[in-house]
């Protein structure tokens, strides 16, 4: 087991290394200046000029990619361009909100998805079976920024059971969790959505395979054939959808970051792209790659787990 | 479960008490260094933490209005070049800094006049010399006169006074962690979240009545607005938006204030690149901008027609210059006289930005009914602000406000100098030069009403050649509820937001 991890490990590596030649070279070939950002729109050439050569960005691009790459390598990422606060301290600072808003949503969506979608496979074409694949649908297609606004208007302003600024204090936890309702059910149940299209297509074709037969005709009972046989064999196609969600989840919840106005990482890489941010980008887009792949690694070691046949 | 929440509610409204929370369409602050304050974000929290020599009064930008701020009184040489200040005693840094002497501001002003360290050295350039008399008077010298020197030393831009011990100790880290000595201290930041102010005691004028200020950024306009209307937000940042102000001024127990400086939106157009080289064609876009119409798209509380190429109320303004009206028969009528009977299209590079996009929306229909058709190319707004300063758009759609003196206008927009493409350029989007001489002329004279006249004489010049043709001014907008006291009418700042003073008060 640990030396699966160790080899995924120095996988991701050169698939690191590649990440950061790739956001090096789009950041710069973007049009923007980011001079011109700081400086705002009175600023003369000299005082651009002045800026560019105290950011570094004057020289040759070469030498600009082999003092970030050689500066990445010993985990020193810099500092924003913009704000001049360290990188390594503003992710730090924003990544707690993103890791609470990920988990939770990925708990809703499961603890939703999950059942709803072995529901709707064991009334297959009934009238469970045709809305719960209709609120799937419904689901899927509300866009979170319209969802969000409504469950604002519903309990923040209707109710007023929550607050519109879901932004907590870190280490006051009541306030924490009090603020990540809203947010998590937002993006949870667009999770809960995907969920329960793929949990009901997984069990569909686990139900029908011969061991359930065989189960059944033993004499064990329906209840566990269905949560034992059935669900963990259709169970890797639904911990490859989190997986592959809870990765999309920690930098795309830019919009829910913005609608309940909360830190996260989508929010910082948005608006480091919008203000030419170079170092900032560059070092997100590597903290990212990261997390990627350890969502990725966490989801191979769950495959061994709930396959054996999976080797790790 | 209900109960569960209303006690996790409880647990967390307990920080918010005497805190007053005020909500900004922005996603995070940039530099909190005064000299690097560009955006209207910056540049409002900045005002709490720092000083001038001088300051406008709270509430306005009446530059005939300048009071004292750190020096008590100031006094000029007859030539108006030798300017001497003698600051206030006792007037303390945030954090322990020490007592405010001659030589923090010696320190403030060069390093504000620097092109390294300042994004405003552009409008030191007279200066000469900066130094301390004794460490409580400061002396500054000037190689040529300028139209307003207390408003280069004002609470405004450049003008803020640091603390040289911190900006020396802290360096490049002065940005987050600034030292000032206004009424308010910069606690933290928490990125993408707010930024905390706590009360300055030892300030000046006297310790706040509030004890906190949570500058929150908000970026989503109805997200801001629900928090406001949930009480979440005691001071709202407004959108200069009839519909919106409307809606806003009919909640229960708020006050929405519409405030100086206006922007002013100018299309600016290539004088030396065809089509805009044929002032025919200039002409026509001229006739065909229907300002009332836009007055009426962006709402009659929070926006004004245009009336020239400096905004209105700037000292030096003039309504008396010549300006084009709408008239589409005659717009048309040029564009054939130029050869266009059919009509002619341009390609314009412009703005995805939100605001500016829909009114050039609206210019772009105006111009059509003329035959002019603009071929919008819309890109992202970093992307908008090279291309234009490549010259990739003969028409620059450009909304501005700028130290209330025509002066600054007239330099950055139509002097030769500030030609984009040029190693001095600033924002001369129109290449025009043909006023260069009355701008240079009443930048230096000593004489108020010849200033009066050259200026004047500047913006004939610049209307009749269509350099550029203005369209509409827009207001400034914040809401607030009525349990907030600014402790002065608002009515301009040049913060471009709330002055939040030590006579400001937040009612429970």
């Amino acid at each position: 087991m640990m030396g699966f991890v160790i080899r995924r490990l120095l996988a991701a590596i050169p698939t690191l290394l590649a990440v950061l030649t790739l956001v090096f070279i789009i950041v710069r070939i973007v049009p923007g200046d980011p001079a011109m950002v700081i400086l705002g729109d009175q600023a003369t050439p000299e005082a651009a000029a002045a800026l560019r050569s105290r950011l570094g960005i004057d020289v040759p691009i070469w030498t600009q990619y082999l003092r970030f790459v050689g500066a990445a390598l010993t985990g020193d990422f810099g500092a924003s361009m913009v704000t001049s606060r360290p990188i390594l301290a503003e992710v730090g600072a924003v990544l707690p909100h993103t890791v609470d808003l990920t988990l939770a949503a990925m708990l809703v969506g499961v603890a939703v998805g999950v059942p709803v979608g072995i529901w709707a496979a064991l009334h297959r074409n009934g009238a469970i079976d045709v809305a719960a694949r209709l609120l799937s649908l419904i689901g899927l297609s509300f866009p979170v920024f319209v969802s969000g606004i409504f469950l604002l208007l519903a309990f923040a302003l209707h109710w007023r059971i929550f607050p519109v600024i879901g932004a907590a204090d870190l280490s006051d936890i009541p306030d924490r969790l009090y603020k990540l309702v809203l947010p998590a059910l937002t993006l949870g149940l667009v999770m809960a959505a995907y969920i329960t299209r793929v949990t009901r297509s997984a069990m569909l074709a686990s139900l029908s395979e011969d061991y359930i037969r065989t189960a059944r005709a033993k004499g064990v009972p329906w209840r566990r054939v269905v949560w034992v046989h059935g669900l963990r064999n259709a169970s890797l196609p639904i911990v490859t959808v989190v997986g592959l969600y809870v990765g999309i989840l920690i930098g795309n919840s830019v919009l829910t970051e913005i609608v309940f106005n909360r830190p996260g990482l989508g929010k910082v890489i948005v608006g480091a792209l919008n203000q030419r941010d170079y170092t900032m980008l560059q070092g997100l887009m590597v903290i990212y790659c990261f997390l990627i792949v350890v969502v990725n690694l966490v989801t191979d070691l769950l495959y061994g787990v709930l396959d054996p046949r999976v080797k790790t | 479960m209900k109960k569960l929440l209303l006690a996790l509610a409880l647990l967390a409204g307990t920080a918010q008490a005497q805190t007053l929370r005020i909500g900004m369409a922005a996603q995070d602050v940039g530099r909190l260094d005064p000299h690097f304050a560009v955006s209207t974000i910056d540049r409002v929290a900045v005002a709490w933490m720092f000083n001038g020599l001088v300051r406008f009064p709270p509430g306005s930008i009446d530059p005939s209005k300048m009071e004292p701020d750190l020096a008590e009184r100031w006094e000029s040489s007859a030539d108006g070049k030798t300017w001497t200040f003698f600051l206030r005693r006792g007037v303390q840094f945030h954090g322990g800094f020490g007592e405010l002497t001659a030589d923090d501001v010696v320190f403030s002003l060069r390093r504000a006049g620097t092109a390294a360290t300042s994004a405003f050295s552009a409008d030191f350039r007279a200066f000469e010399s900066v130094e301390a008399v004794d460490p409580l008077t400061v002396r500054i010298t000037l190689r040529e006169n300028v139209p307003n020197l207390l408003g280069i030393v004002t609470n405004y831009s450049g003008g803020y006074i640091v603390s040289r011990r911190a900006a020396t100790e802290r360096g490049d880290g002065f940005a987050r962690a600034p030292i000032g000595t206004g009424p308010f201290a910069l606690e933290r930041v928490t990125p993408n979240a707010s930024a905390e102010f706590v009360a300055h005691p030892q300030y000046f004028r006297g310790a706040p009545q509030i004890q906190r200020i949570s500058y929150r950024f908000i970026p989503s306009d109805a997200s801001r607005d629900l928090a406001f209307q949930n009480r979440e937000l005691d001071i709202n940042y407004g959108r200069a938006d009839q519909t919106w102000l409307t809606r806003t001024r009919a909640l229960p127990g708020v006050t929405v204030e519409v405030f100086e400086p206006g922007e002013l939106t100018i299309l600016n157009l290539d004088t030396t690149r065809p089509p805009f080289n044929d002032l025919r064609i200039r002409q026509a876009v001229a006739h065909a901008i229907n300002r009332p119409e836009m007055v009426r798209f962006r709402g009659a509380d929070v926006s004004r027609e245009a009336q020239s190429l400096v905004p209105r109320g700037y000292l030096g303004f003039t309504a008396d210059n010549g300006l084009l009206g709408f008239d589409l028969a005659r717009a048309r009528a040029l564009l054939t006289e130029a050869g266009h009977p059919n009509g002619i299209t341009i390609r314009v590079v412009h703005t995805q930005l939100p605001e500016m996009l829909n009114g050039m929306q609206v210019i772009q229909q105006q111009l059509r009914r003329a035959g002019i058709t603009l071929d919008l190319q819309v890109v992202e707004h970093a992307t908008f602000h090279q291309q234009i300063r490549q010259n990739l758009s003969p028409l620059v759609y450009y909304a501005a406000a700028r130290f209330p003196v025509a002066d600054i206008y007239l330099n950055q927009f139509f002097h030769g100098r500030s030609r984009v493409g040029t190693p001095t350029a600033v924002t001369n989007f129109s290449h025009c030069d043909m006023a260069d001489g009355q701008i240079d002329a009443a930048r230096v004279s000593t004489n108020p009403a010849e200033q009066l006249r050259l200026w004047a004489e500047a913006q004939r010049l610049l209307v009749t050649a269509v350099c550029g043709v203005p369209v509409f001014e827009t207001l400034l907008v914040f809401a607030r509820r009525n349990t907030v006291d600014y402790g002065y009418p608002l009515t301009g700042s040049m913060s471009l937001g709330p002055l939040i003073t030590e006579a400001t008060t937040l009612r429970p």
